[in-house]
């Protein structure tokens, strides 16, 4: 579903990413992890252009966005993305929030647009808060309808940057458990994050990064238990 | 993706523009200059075609009764002594009279810019303007006058020695007084400024002509005429023509008959017999009482006023929107082009742009552009060169994350910058907007030299009818002052409706 060939990004004189050679399948959770700094933001940055590559090659469904002539706006349509700070549009309700890319990109009547939201907010426990405005809501509220909107668009693949990093300890929980329920449906997802426990329990995939690099790429028992580069050793020594 | 969209927004410019304009002569009677009509009743001579619609245009500057003044009291059109015979002398030639009211300034310009056909505005035939302009023979000889206090009077030329002594910039009156030793020589724009001057005792006499003499003081009980003996500097008043036009022959003949006829001395009887009630002075020396009928015709103004700073409000914003998004672009031209636009804009005075655009277009594009385009245009030419970088400021100033979030959404440049950006660019930036506008408000009052009717004109056409200079202008600052009120109030009810997302 993804594949990623050599992809590296600079910025000015600092080399983030330093030839990343990957692919992910459909229905597939990764979780990158590693420590800061070590371009995990960067590289999921990169799958939906936000970054631009400075070479290498990203196909996804068979698209290929690293190609000048590639549609962008119709391949980021597929790709959910939930930010750190969620990003929802302040002068909008939750429920235009949720409905505005769904009717005005694709075209949606402004009927089904909000029943699908009404569904989505019933999935992550907001119904009551449709007229609410963002201002009037709690960070992990913020972030829950971040991904209603994101799933708004129906996309085959979401893209989580550290989306729990901004949130109090007691918001994490409700976030994380609607991020796990997507999971279970068979949504591909690549999720950064510094939840370890999150990340052994929802991922298929663990993918550690250090200084641009992927390092390893094994299963979440196979890591915590037995991570095989010295790097990923003493980075789990850090943080568990 | 980003060039197709300024493409577009650019042609919606255009259209939006253009749109204004097509509208414009449907506009109420009252936005528009001050165009007349006249019919003629005599048949035109077939030698004789200026335009083949048989309209001749008359530019005047209707500051100066008797000769031309606005009848504000009753339906604002233009009369007085020149007009009279303008029309006479059209109805004779089987022309269709139309009267095009303008800034005495702008009357030379507005003949060589073909914008009229000829002028009668009480104008003296100088050598300066024969090399512009040609003359008719004179219709009108005026005598200079000395008005001065009754606490301080002056009666001759010699006493006016070491006084400093008022006239009307470009007027015989001023070039006679430069040939008088030991004045200083004070030149002022209009009639009502001289009045107050010399109220105020600023300058200690004015040096006019006959008839203006005596309707300032029949008007201001406290001030006092002396005739002074005819002299040669006296040129009187002509029609002026463009130059090398073909008007100046067959109108002299008319003058000419006319004055044979002792038509011309009936209109002058008729115009110089003026009747004025005589004015009590109070301590303030201010009388209110002169308003009184002109209160409608002042207030009419509000709506051009209001008219006029919309369209060029809306124009304003719409253009610095985009000249905004062209600095902000990436694309070096357009940034260089956005940049080099607001330096010029924000570097030369508006009442420059607006000359320019109203006196320079007729005669480069071919286009007579109506004076509230010509204004809409400069002014929101000029206010979109401070409001882009107002705009470009607001738009930094929404979080980078809005933008990487409708990206991510696959939204499309321009939906993003019109749906999420721009309103809350726009939120941030509501207080420098709202003082934009009421600038514009107020700014707005410059149009009156282009001869738009706006409230300040209209002060104007009153100041100088009455000769008296204040009352008139108090009430139209009175006026601004409420309008502007009124805006600000409005701009705050909007804030607190955007502000209720918070």
């Amino acid at each position: 579903m993804i594949n990623v060939t050599e992809l590296t990004k600079t910025f000015g004189k600092h080399q983030v990413l330093k030839g990343i050679t990957t692919s992910v399948r459909k229905g597939e959770v990764v979780a990158l992890i590693g420590p800061s700094g070590s371009g995990k933001s960067t590289f999921l940055r990169c799958l939906n252009l936000l970054e631009t590559p400075t070479s290498g090659i990203i196909t996804i469904n068979d698209a290929e966005l690293t190609n000048r002539h590639t549609n962008i706006g119709k391949v980021r349509q597929r790709i959910g993305m939930v930010f750190q700070h969620f990003h929802l549009f302040p002068h909008m309700t939750v429920m235009e929030n949720i409905t505005f890319a769904p009717r005005r990109v694709k075209g949606q009547s402004a009927s089904a647009a909000r029943e699908k939201a009404i569904a989505l907010l019933e999935r992550v426990g907001l119904a009551d808060k449709a007229d609410s405005y963002p201002s009037r809501l709690s960070g992990g509220q913020k972030q829950r309808v971040a991904i209603a909107r994101s799933l708004a668009m129906e996309p085959d693949i979401m893209l989580f940057d550290e989306p729990t990093s901004a949130l109090d300890p007691e918001m994490v929980k409700e976030v994380l458990a609607v991020i796990q329920g997507l999971a279970s449906t068979g949504m591909t997802m690549l999720i950064v994050t510094h939840e370890m426990k999150f990340a052994r329990e929802a991922a298929d995939t663990i993918y550690f990064m250090d200084d641009g690099r992927l390092i390893e790429k094994t299963p979440p028992a196979q890591f915590f238990d037995n991570p095989q580069s010295e790097r990923a050793k003493r980075f789990l020594e850090k943080v568990l | 993706m980003r060039r197709t969209t300024l493409m577009r927004m650019i042609y919606l410019f255009l259209i939006i523009f253009v749109a204004v304009g097509a509208l414009w002569p449907g506009l109420p009677e009252d936005a528009r200059p001050e165009h007349h009509r006249y019919a003629s009743t005599a048949d035109a001579p077939s030698a004789l075609s200026v335009g083949e619609k048989g309209t001749i245009v008359l530019g005047t500057s209707p500051d100066y009764p008797p000769y031309e003044n606005v009848d504000a009291k009753n339906n604002g059109d233009i009369v007085g002594m020149d007009m009279d015979i303008a029309k006479f002398i059209a109805a004779q030639l089987g022309y269709k009279l139309e009267i095009a009211a303008m800034d005495f300034n702008g009357l030379i310009a507005a003949l060589q810019t073909g914008r009229v056909d000829f002028v009668m505005s009480a104008m003296s035939v100088t050598e300066e303007r024969k090399r512009n302009v040609d003359f008719s023979s004179t219709y009108y000889v005026a005598r200079n006058t000395i008005v001065s206090r009754k606490k301080e009077p002056y009666e001759s030329s010699e006493s006016l020695g070491g006084k400093i002594v008022g006239t009307q910039l470009g007027s015989t009156q001023d070039l006679y007084a430069q040939t008088l030793d030991g004045i200083q020589l004070k030149k002022l724009n209009r009639i009502p400024d001289l009045i107050q001057e010399l109220k105020t005792g600023r300058i200690q006499a004015a040096i006019v002509e006959d008839a203006v003499a005596v309707e300032m003081t029949a008007a201001n009980s406290d001030l006092l005429l002396s005739f002074l003996p005819p002299g040669s500097t006296e040129n009187g008043y002509a029609i002026a023509f463009p130059k090398g036009s073909a008007l100046v022959e067959p109108f002299n003949d008319v003058l000419k008959e006319m004055k044979e006829s002792g038509r011309i001395d009936a209109i002058i009887d008729k115009w110089f017999a003026s009747e004025r009630e005589p004015q009590a002075s109070n301590v303030l020396n201010l009388n209110f009482g002169i308003l009184k009928g002109y209160i409608p015709y002042m207030l009419k103004g509000v709506y051009v006023t209001l008219l006029f700073t919309l369209v060029s409000a809306a124009f304003g914003f719409l253009w610095g929107t985009i000249l905004s998004l062209f600095k902000i672009s990436g694309i070096k031209p357009l940034e260089w082009f956005a940049t080099a636009y607001t330096s010029v804009l924000r570097g030369t005075p508006l009442l420059l742009q607006l000359f320019l655009i109203y006196y320079a277009t007729p005669q480069l594009f071919q286009y007579d552009i109506s004076p509230l385009m010509a204004a809409g245009l400069a002014f929101g030419l000029n206010s979109a060169a401070y409001l882009s970088e107002t705009i470009r400021g607001g738009i930094m100033a929404v979080d980078k994350g809005q933008r990487e979030a409708a990206l991510s959404l696959g939204i499309p440049y321009r939906m993003m910058m019109i749906s999420i950006i721009l309103p809350q660019a726009v939120r941030t930036i509501l207080p420098a907007l709202v003082n934009e506008c009421v600038a514009l408000l107020k700014e707005s009052s410059l149009v009156s030299v282009i001869g738009v009717q706006d409230i300040m004109r209209r002060a104007n056409v009153v100041q100088a009818t009455e000769f008296r200079a204040l009352e008139a202008l108090l009430f139209a600052g009175v006026i601004y002052y409420v309008l502007v009120l009124v805006l600000t109030s409005l701009a705050h009810l909007l804030e607190r409706r955007l502000r209720r997302s918070d």
